[in-house]
């Protein structure tokens, strides 16, 4: 599964207008099945995103295209497709700084004292829907780097799991290019991969024991159930591709999956609004992320 | 605070009248900032922005930049006309501020100080208009005045100001707790006197004093309220007093977001994500501002008239 939502300037002139208000409607349509959101000034994103599909059906406007998308037999068909577009490109290590810096800063504090007063000394990470395995990599990275700091007497383990086999194969022989590595500074590169050639670098074992992959699929309930005692749980950009009443039951597997204290992290602009209320939104700099709280923390709706 | 200090305080902001020179416009522009902005006529603020060269100048600057992607602007009254008179409003306040505050006094980047403060303004007016507060208008300018108390620290307590700030961005800790450490007062409650010194009114001056309060805010109001959000908000997107902050911000769960929602229904209805990219969108629009009108370096230090 593609995971970061394509961020690339439209390559293409666009024929089409972006003032049409059908645009609009197809933002709000994507918006309220993948809660995937384009604010006005990433609009520009959503209509080359639409006028791929435009081109390859035919449409010859906005409004023909949301016609596709809405009551033509192919919709659903159509709103994949575009959800594959809009959620196109590959990713890479290191992509979303803010969110390791709420780690190192806030989260993993908080979490560690809570597990200290209970004398557990262990933590367990989820990346779910970890497609080529770009994600949990620089999670496990982070953390071999925190072990002498923040992390000095703690173990952990790193659960990595995707629906689809090419995706999970990737990511288990770890294999990755430039693009990959274009955010991931030389000390690391040199401390947890080894060249390969052709310009390709392979996880080395110290990184590689850090995870362990698994295909999960997340609509599957027996073995949702099975995932316990979870700290933090990374899921971005998986949910979009998921109907409101299951995206509503895997969300409702993630807070049971979480200790209390625990943390959710989606895609930047996927929003859990009017689809689960049990966990608070937190702000952190830069990011945002779900936390599931404690009874200290007042746990439920406040 | 207690009776003595807030006596000394009181003294001590009288004292900046002396201190620095106000630029001319700055009295009828504050009377002209309590107007709805359809009550603001356009030649009343041509006149004001004609008044002094300097500041005519970096209306016809701002609106001819390409950030308004207009032709060539070469009068006031046009400049205005482009700009509209919600953002020369906000300008012509800022760069009477620039002069308020002597050049060698700021404590706060100038720049940090101005993204800061429209942000918050910005964000504090669009959270009006989603829980459908009756004045978006008096929100935006609650949130634009909300930190005046950093000016009037940097003045009078320059030294220890500095202090404040270096320990807050050292410990990446909230300003206003580390002032009532160093000062024993924060910008909330010399801010809430200059607006109080300067007329403005009680809605306003209440919504600076109570903006980091969370024991008054139940009872402040929804102006205060809205400021603190918007203030926390602006912080957590990168928008602050120009170091990094470590918290979580638990927006939902906030005194203020509760006192809101009980005669603000409409924002159960409000998507905090959706709203936080809507605002970073906005923000790029802010910063562009800034640097064309504030940009400390940039800005000429005229003589005032």
């Amino acid at each position: 599964m593609p995971i970061e939502i394509a961020n690339a300037k439209p390559a293409v002139s666009l024929e089409s207008n972006p003032d049409d208000p059908a645009y609009l409607k197809i933002r709000d349509l994507i918006y309220g099945i993948s809660g995937i959101y384009h604010s006005a000034e990433k609009l520009y994103l959503l209509i080359s995103r639409c006028a791929r599909r435009m081109s390859v059906l035919g449409a010859a406007s906005a409004a023909e295209y949301l016609e596709h998308l809405t009551t033509r037999g192919n919709r659903a068909t159509e709103l994949r497709l575009l959800l594959n577009e809009i959620t196109i490109g590959e990713t890479y290590m290191f992509r979303h700084p803010a969110q390791l810096d709420a780690m190192r800063n806030v989260i993993l504090p908080q979490i560690l004292q809570l597990k200290d007063a209970i004398g557990l000394k262990r933590l367990r990470f989820w990346c779910a829907g970890c497609s080529t395995g770009e994600e949990p990599h620089t999670l496990a990275m982070f953390l071999l780097e925190e072990r002498e700091k923040l992390l000095a007497g703690w173990t952990w383990d790193i659960l990595a799991s995707d629906l689809n086999d090419n995706s999970l194969q990737i990511a288990r022989d770890g294999i990755y290019g430039e693009y990959a590595l274009r955010n991931t500074s030389a000390p690391l590169r040199r401390k947890y991969f080894k060249d390969v050639g052709d310009k390709k670098l392979q996880a080395n074992d110290l990184l590689k024991a850090q995870m362990r992959f698994d295909r999960i699929n997340l609509s599957d309930d027996s073995k949702m159930v099975f995932q316990k005692g979870l700290d933090v749980i990374f899921c971005c950009n998986v949910l979009i591709y998921f109907d409101l009443a299951s995206k509503r039951r895997v969300v409702h597997h993630f807070h049971a999956n979480l200790l209390p204290g625990g943390y959710l992290f989606l895609g930047h602009a996927e929003s859990l609004f009017q689809v689960d209320d049990s966990f608070r939104l937190i702000h952190f700099p830069g990011t945002t992320a779900y936390l599931k709280p404690t009874a200290a923390q007042g746990g439920g709706k406040k | 605070m207690n009776a003595q200090l807030h006596s000394q305080l009181q003294t001590q902001i009288r004292k900046l009248d002396s201190i620095s020179t106000a630029p001319a416009i700055l009295k009828p522009l504050l009377d002209m900032l309590h107007l709805p902005s359809d009550d603001i006529r356009v030649e009343k603020v041509v006149e004001l922005v004609s008044y002094d060269g300097a500041i005519a100048a970096q209306c016809l600057r701002l609106a001819n930049s390409p950030l308004f992607g207009r032709g060539k602007t070469e009068t006031v009254r046009s400049a205005v006309m482009a700009l509209g008179l919600e953002r020369v409003r906000s300008m012509l306040l800022g760069l009477c501020i620039n002069r308020v505050i002597p050049q060698d006094k700021w404590v706060i980047e100038p720049d940090a100080f101005w993204r800061h403060s429209l942000g918050c303004a910005l964000v504090t007016q669009r959270m009006a208009q989603k829980i459908e507060y009756p004045e978006p208008e008096t929100a935006y300018l609650a949130g634009l005045l909300h930190d005046l108390g950093f000016l009037v620290n940097s003045v009078l307590y320059t030294q220890e100001f500095r202090e404040c700030l270096r320990r807050a961005s050292e410990e990446h800790a909230p300003l206003h707790v580390i002032e009532e450490q160093v000062l024993g007062f924060s910008h909330c409650e010399t801010g809430q006197m200059l607006c109080e010194h300067w007329g403005l009114s009680k809605s306003l001056a209440n919504a600076a004093g109570c903006h980091h309060d969370v024991n008054l805010l139940p009872t402040a109001g929804p102006l205060a309220c809205l400021v603190h959000l918007s203030d926390l908000l602006c912080r957590m997107r990168y928008l602050g007093y120009g170091y990094e902050e470590i918290m979580g911000v638990d927006l939902g769960g906030d005194a203020a977001w509760q006192a809101l929602i009980g005669t603000y229904p409409a924002l159960e209805k409000m998507d905090l994500v959706r709203f936080t990219l809507d605002i970073d969108g906005a923000m790029d629009q802010i910063v562009a501002t800034v640097d064309s009108v504030f940009g400390a370096k940039r800005i000429a230090a005229p003589a005032t008239t």
